[in-house]
């Protein structure tokens, strides 16, 4: 059997939540490998999230966000991007492949985007492979 | 190299004025151990303290640790060397204590030792520089034409080890941790009350010692101290198995400061980097 990841998915609820129903609603296919989960801004994402979605065995986290000047808390991504930025390097040096954490910019009219990102995505998890380093043995 | 007996002579000299004056209500310095080797932490409040007081080459504790355990507004005198100085400059940034309530006691010193293993500290495990960034009063002379130590030098090894081979060596350390939180303990930036760790709800991790609950606190903790850590080196000496956390924290201070061109407590008018933006940062981070 192929390998099928998990993938979670945190979309602001303006931009990449909303782009992800145009996505929809224009019938788009894409990967049903990711799980969405709504926040409302991009800077609502707490590192930990992501430390514990690899722990609960994701094998890759991908976020969206308003394109940075977008946000409609006019400054959210922009802390975000900073923060999550951090987060990458630290997966990085504690070993895990920076590969397996996305953050991509995707507006609410960009559904075509919302839809090639989870493709490009998918594929480059499916390449990487189950993440078994972070994930809690059971 | 430093002359540590005369540095004890000033502290005591100045501990002993403004505790007279009544200008601070406390002195926090260094003060005897059971041994020579083993000073400890001390916090003199009356004038007959002040004989207590020691300073010598294994006095590396970072008495920023217990500013923010006074009361906001209590007038305090902090001896500092080089790492701490700059703890007392991010913990000003982040509001814990003001500047007008402190009265900073500068100590350059070079050939600090670590009491576990005897080596010299300096630029391995503390930011490689000898003098105080801020102080009010210096104890001693400066130390100057010494060959810049290299903070960042110690990762080349680590960052030219595959990833695997990384996750392996932090897998393997972090393993050992017991969870007695003495990094924490130790560390000046970890204030909060209460730590995420001992949050139940949401329950961030297992406070079982094993792996799992020691990866996400000990990666959460390197995150929360991202581009604040001040690289005292404190969190791996008071590590009683010997954990080398100053590694990570090294290695994530190495990447804020490329990131966002801002070294953690280097000036009191800066901002934490996180808590910080510029609308020109670039998305060539998040790559």
């Amino acid at each position: 059997m192929s390998f099928e990841p998990k993938i979670l998915g945190i979309a602001c609820n303006w931009c990449t939540y909303t782009g992800a129903d145009l996505a929809g609603t224009t019938r788009l296919h894409y990967p049903q490998n990711v799980r969405v989960v709504r926040v409302m801004c991009s800077s609502r994402i707490n590192p930990s999230f992501i430390f514990r979605a690899f722990q609960l065995g994701a094998d890759g986290v991908l976020i969206g966000g308003c394109h940075p000047g977008d946000c409609h808390y006019n400054t959210g991504n922009l802390y975000a991007r900073r923060r999550l930025a951090t987060t990458k390097k630290i997966l990085e040096f504690a070993g895990l492949e920076p590969g397996r954490l996305r953050v991509e910019w995707i507006s609410a009219s960009e559904g075509n985007k919302f839809a090639e990102v989870v493709e490009e995505f998918t594929m480059q998890i499916k390449n990487l492979g189950p993440q078994s380093k972070l994930k809690i043995q059971q | 190299m430093t002359d540590f007996k005369k540095i004890e002579e000033n502290l005591k000299t100045e501990a002993g004025r403004l505790l007279k004056e009544g200008l601070v209500t406390v002195v926090l310095s260094y003060g005897k151990g059971f041994d020579e080797n083993h000073p400890m932490p001390y916090a003199a409040k009356t004038i007959a303290d002040v004989e207590n007081i020691v300073f010598n080459q294994y006095c590396n504790y970072n008495m920023a640790r217990y500013l923010v355990r006074y009361p906001q507004g209590t007038k305090i005198a902090i001896a500092v060397k080089a790492a701490d100085s700059r703890a007392v400059i991010q913990l000003i940034q982040e509001e814990k204590v003001k500047r007008e309530n402190l009265v900073i006691l500068g100590i350059p010193v070079q050939g600090m030792k670590n009491p576990k293993t005897g080596e010299v500290i300096d630029s391995k495990t503390t930011c490689g520089l000898y003098n105080p960034v801020l102080y009010d009063i210096l104890l001693g002379e400066e130390v100057h034409g010494q060959k810049n130590a290299l903070p960042y030098e110690v990762l080349a090894e680590y960052e030219a080890m595959d990833k695997d081979a990384r996750w392996e060596f932090w897998e393997k350390e972090l393993n050992k941790c017991i969870r007695c939180y003495a990094c924490r303990k130790a560390c000046p930036m970890c204030y909060c009350d209460p730590c995420f760790i001992d949050q139940s709800k949401p329950k961030w991790a297992d406070k079982a010692p094993q792996s799992p609950g020691n990866m996400m606190y000990h990666l959460t903790r390197f995150h929360h101290l991202a581009g604040r850590c001040i690289d005292c080196g404190e969190c791996s000496r008071a590590c009683p198995v010997d954990i080398p956390l100053y590694l990570f924290h090294k290695k994530v201070a190495k990447e804020c400061e490329e990131m966002f061109n801002q070294k953690a407590g280097m000036s009191i008018e800066d901002k934490p980097v996180l808590v910080d933006f510029r609308v020109e940062d670039s998305d060539k981070i998040l790559e």
